[in-house]
C-alpha cells in the first residue's frame, strides 16, 4: 500500500509538473502574445495529438526497459500502405483498420525477435525500421499519394470538432485513459511494470514476461500507425517521410515525463509530450528555423534527464553537505 | 579468448575444431569475394579502375568513422551520434574554409568538436551513469541541428581542394587512392590495441560484466570515457575526409550512415570473435558492404531496395550472433 507520504510526494511532483507548464505558456505568452490565441492552442493540441500518441507507445516500450527506434519507418511504412489503400477507394474505417493490423505485424515481428530469441532491442529496431523505410517507397518508388484523401473523410480527423476541441485530441485523451486504466488499475499493467523491474521475479511470480515484451512492442507499433493517421488527416497526403519527425519528440515526451515525475507511466507521458509540444510549437511560432526543433527537443531531454538522474542528485547532496555539514540529510536518502 | 570462434563443432577433434576457427575467421572474406565475383560476371565494370577506386574511397571514410563505434559496441554501450558527428565536423570544416581559415586549422577545430562531443557523451554516460542510447540520441541531434545551423540549412561549397584532396584521387595503377594506406595503418595499430594490449582486453571485459571489471580496479569511468571520445575524433575524422571529398559540407549527410555504421560493426561481429565487434570483422565487413552496394547501383537497383538488403543483411548478422553466443554460452555453462 502507498503510504500519504508517497502520495504527498506525488502529488508535489505532479503540482511541479503543472507548475512547469503554467511558467512555459507563460513565458511563450510574454514573448509572442501570439501563442495563447486559440488558433495556436488548438495547433498545440493537434500536434500534441500526434506525438502524444507516438509517445504513449514507447511508454509501454520503455515500462519494459527496452528501446524502439522503429518508429520512424514503422509510421513511413503504414502511412504510405494506408494512403495507397485510400487512393485504391477503401472506406476509411477498413482503412484504419488494416493500418493497424500492419503496424501490429511489424510490432509484433520486433518483439517476438526480441523477447522470443534474444536479440538486442536497439540494433533489432533500427534494421526492422530501415526496412520499413525502404518498403514505404514500393507503393509509388516514392511520390506521394493524395487521391482520393478530400473524399474519403480522413481530413476530418484534424478539422471536426467536438465540444470545442477537436476529434483528434479527443482521440488521444480516450486512449490515454485507457492505457492510464489498463496499466495503473488492472493486473494486467502490473505484469508490465513487473517485467521492466526484474524480468527474473515477474517470471517466477508466474508472468509470461516474454509475452508482455512483445505485447509492448505491438502496442508501441500500433500507437504509432494511429499517431501517423493523425499527421496524414492534417496534410491530406502521404508522403515517404511522414513520420521522420515522430521519433525525437516520443522519446523526449516519455523520458522527460519520466525524470520530472519520478518514474514511467502514462500519466508521466501525457505531461512530457505536452511540455515538449508547447515547447516545440512555442519556438516555430517565435521564429526558430526549422532545423533546430530537433536540437531545442534534444537538449531539453539531456537536460532533463541529467538533471532529475541520481548523479546530479548525489552531486546536490555533496554541495548541500558542503556548505551545511549539520544538517541532516534526510530527504536524499529515500530518493 | 580465441575459444569463442568455434561454435559448431565444438564437441568434435581438435581436427575439425580448426576447421571451425578457419569457417567462423574467414567466411565473411569468402562472402565478399563470392559476392565481386558473382557481380563482376554480370557487370564487368564492377572491376573497373575507376569503380575500384571509388569503392575503396568510400570503404577508407567508412571505415575510419567506425573504427571508434566498434569498441563502442564491443564495450557493451552504444553510441548513435557517431553520424551526426561526422556531419558536424563535416559542416564545421567547410564553414571555417568558408571563413576564410586554413585547412589546418579547420581541421583541428572539427576534430577538437569531435572530441568534445565524446568527451560529453562519455561523462554522461560513465559519470552520470545516464542510459547511452538516450544520451547520444540526444547528443546526435543537437549535432545535426548545429551541423545544419553553420549552413543555415544549406550546403557550403569549399572552394580549396586542401591537403587531404591528392589522397582521395586515384594512384597506383589508378585504382587505389592514396588514403587507404593511412586507414589500414591505423586499424592495423587499433587491431594491435585490441588484441595485444590489456586496453583491449578490458573493452571486451567490459562487455562481458562491468560490475567485475570495476571490481578488479580497472578505472571503468575513465575508460568508457576514452571509448566514447575515441568514437567521438575518428568519426570527426571521417567528416573531414567527406569534406574533402564532396568539397562541401553537407548538413544532412548524417542520416544514412547510421544504419550503414551499425550493420558494419555488427555483421564484422559475426567473424573472427563471434558475436563481439572487432577491428579485422568492420574491416570486413565495410569491403562487403561496399562492393555490395557499388554492385547494386551497376545492377540498376533504386536507393531503397538497397535500404531493405542492409536491414536484412542487419537482422540476418543479429540472428547468427545471437545463436552464435547461445551455443557458446550453453557450451560453457555445460562443461
Amino acid at each position: 500500500m502507498r503510504t500519504w507520504k508517497d502520495r504527498m510526494r506525488h502529488s508535489t511532483r505532479g503540482l511541479g509538473f503543472v507548475a512547469l507548464v503554467l511558467i512555459v505558456a507563460a513565458i511563450f505568452g510574454a514573448l509572442e502574445p501570439r501563442f495563447l490565441s486559440y488558433v495556436s492552442l488548438n495547433g498545440i493540441a493537434r500536434h500534441m495529438a500526434a506525438n502524444g500518441l507516438a509517445a504513449l507507445g514507447l511508454t509501454f516500450v520503455v515500462i519494459v526497459r527496452k528501446f524502439d527506434l522503429s518508429i520512424a519507418g514503422v509510421a513511413a511504412f503504414c502511412a504510405m500502405s494506408m494512403g495507397a489503400l485510400i487512393a485504391a477507394g477503401w472506406p476509411l474505417w477498413s482503412v484504419i483498420l488494416a493500418g493497424l493490423a500492419l503496424g501490429a505485424v511489424i510490432g509484433g515481428i520486433s518483439g517476438i525477435a526480441i523477447s522470443r530469441f534474444g536479440l538486442p532491442d536497439i540494433v533489432t529496431t533500427i534494421a526492422v525500421g530501415s526496412i520499413g523505410t525502404g518498403l514505404a517507397f514500393i507503393y509509388t518508388g516514392g511520390r506521394s499519394i493524395f487521391q482520393n484523401f478530400f473524399t474519403s473523410g480522413i481530413t476530418d480527423l484534424n478539422d471536426a470538432k467536438l465540444m470545442g476541441l477537436g476529434v483528434s485530441m479527443w482521440l488521444l485523451v480516450a486512449i490515454y485513459a485507457l492505457a492510464w486504466f489498463v496499466l495503473s488499475r488492472t493486473r494486467t499493467g502490473l505484469a508490465f511494470y513487473a517485467t521492466g523491474e526484474n524480468p527474473m521475479a515477474a517470471h517466477f511470480s508466474g508472468i509470461a514476461t516474454r509475452r508482455f515484451v512483445a505485447l509492448a512492442y505491438v502496442l508501441c507499433a500500433m500507437c504509432t500507425v494511429l499517431a501517423v493517421l493523425l499527421i496524414l488527416a492534417e496534410s491530406g497526403t502521404a508522403e515517404t517521410n511522414k513520420g521522420a519527425n515522430l521519433m525525437m519528440p516520443a522519446y523526449a515526451g516519455v523520458f522527460l515525463g519520466a525524470a520530472i515525475m519520478g518514474g514511467t507511466s502514462v500519466i508521466a507521458s501525457f505531461g512530457g509530450i505536452l511540455l515538449i509540444t508547447m515547447l516545440l510549437d512555442g519556438f516555430a511560432l517565435m521564429g526558430l528555423p526549422y532545423y533546430y526543433s530537433d536540437g531545442v527537443v534534444s537538449l531539453i531531454l539531456l537536460i532533463g534527464v541529467l538533471a532529475f538522474s541520481d548523479g546530479a542528485r548525489g552531486t546536490l547532496e555533496a554541495l548541500r553537505f558542503l556548505f551545511w555539514p549539520q544538517k541532516p540529510t534526510a530527504k536524499g536518502s529515500d530518493a | 579468448m580465441t575459444m569463442t570462434s568455434t561454435v559448431k563443432f565444438a564437441q568434435s577433434r581438435p581436427r575439425g575444431r580448426k576447421i571451425a576457427r578457419l569457417t567462423t575467421d574467414l567466411w565473411l572474406v569468402v562472402a565478399v569475394i563470392v559476392v565481386t565475383l558473382g557481380i563482376a560476371s554480370q557487370r564487368p565494370q564492377l572491376l573497373d579502375a575507376v569503380n575500384i577506386a571509388t569503392v575503396l574511397k568510400s570503404f577508407s571514410i567508412m571505415v575510419v568513422m567506425v573504427l571508434g563505434l566498434t569498441w563502442v559496441i564491443a564495450s557493451g554501450k552504444i553510441d548513435v551520434s557517431f553520424m551526426q558527428v561526422a556531419a558536424l565536423s563535416n559542416m564545421i570544416c567547410a564553414y571555417a574554409l568558408a571563413q576564410g581559415w586554413s585547412w589546418g586549422g579547420a581541421i583541428v577545430v572539427a576534430l577538437l568538436a569531435g572530441a568534445l562531443v565524446g568527451l560529453i557523451n562519455g561523462w554522461l554516460v560513465a559519470s552520470m551513469r545516464l542510459p547511452a542510447l538516450i544520451v547520444t540520441i540526444s547528443t546526435a541531434g543537437i549535432c545535426a541541428s548545429i551541423a545544419a545551423a553553420l549552413g543555415k540549412g544549406t550546403v557550403i561549397r569549399i572552394a580549396d581542394p586542401g591537403p587531404l584532396e591528392p589522397l582521395l584521387q586515384p594512384a597506383l595503377g589508378g585504382a587505389v587512392p592514396m588514403i587507404v594506406v593511412p586507414v589500414l595503418l591505423i586499424a592495423a595499430v587499433a587491431w594491435f590495441v585490441q588484441e595485444r594490449l590489456s586496453f583491449g582486453r578490458y573493452i571486451y571485459a567490459l562487455g562481458q560484466n562491468e560490475a567485475a571489471v570495476r571490481a578488479v580496479g580497472v578505472p571503468v569511468v575513465k575508460l568508457t570515457v576514452i571509448l566514447f571520445v575515441l568514437s567521438g575524433v575518428s568519426s570527426a575524422l571521417a567528416g573531414i575526409l567527406l569534406a574533402s571529398s564532396l568539397s562541401s559540407g553537407q548538413p544532412m549527410i548524417g542520416g544514412p550512415f547510421l544504419i550503414n555504421g551499425l550493420t558494419v560493426v555488427l555483421l564484422g561481429g559475426m567473424m573472427v570473435r563471434v558475436g563481439k565487434p572487432n577491428i579485422l570483422g568492420t574491416l570486413t565487413a565495410t569491403l562487403f558492404i561496399g562492393v555490395l552496394f557499388s554492385g547494386a547501383t551497376l545492377l540498376g537497383l533504386p536507393d531503397f531496395q538497397r535500404q531493405i538488403i542492409q536491414g536484412g543483411l542487419l537482422l540476418t548478422g543479429l540472428i547468427v550472433a545471437t545463436i552464435a553466443a547461445s551455443h557458446h554460452g550453453a557450451r560453457t555453462a555445460g562443461q
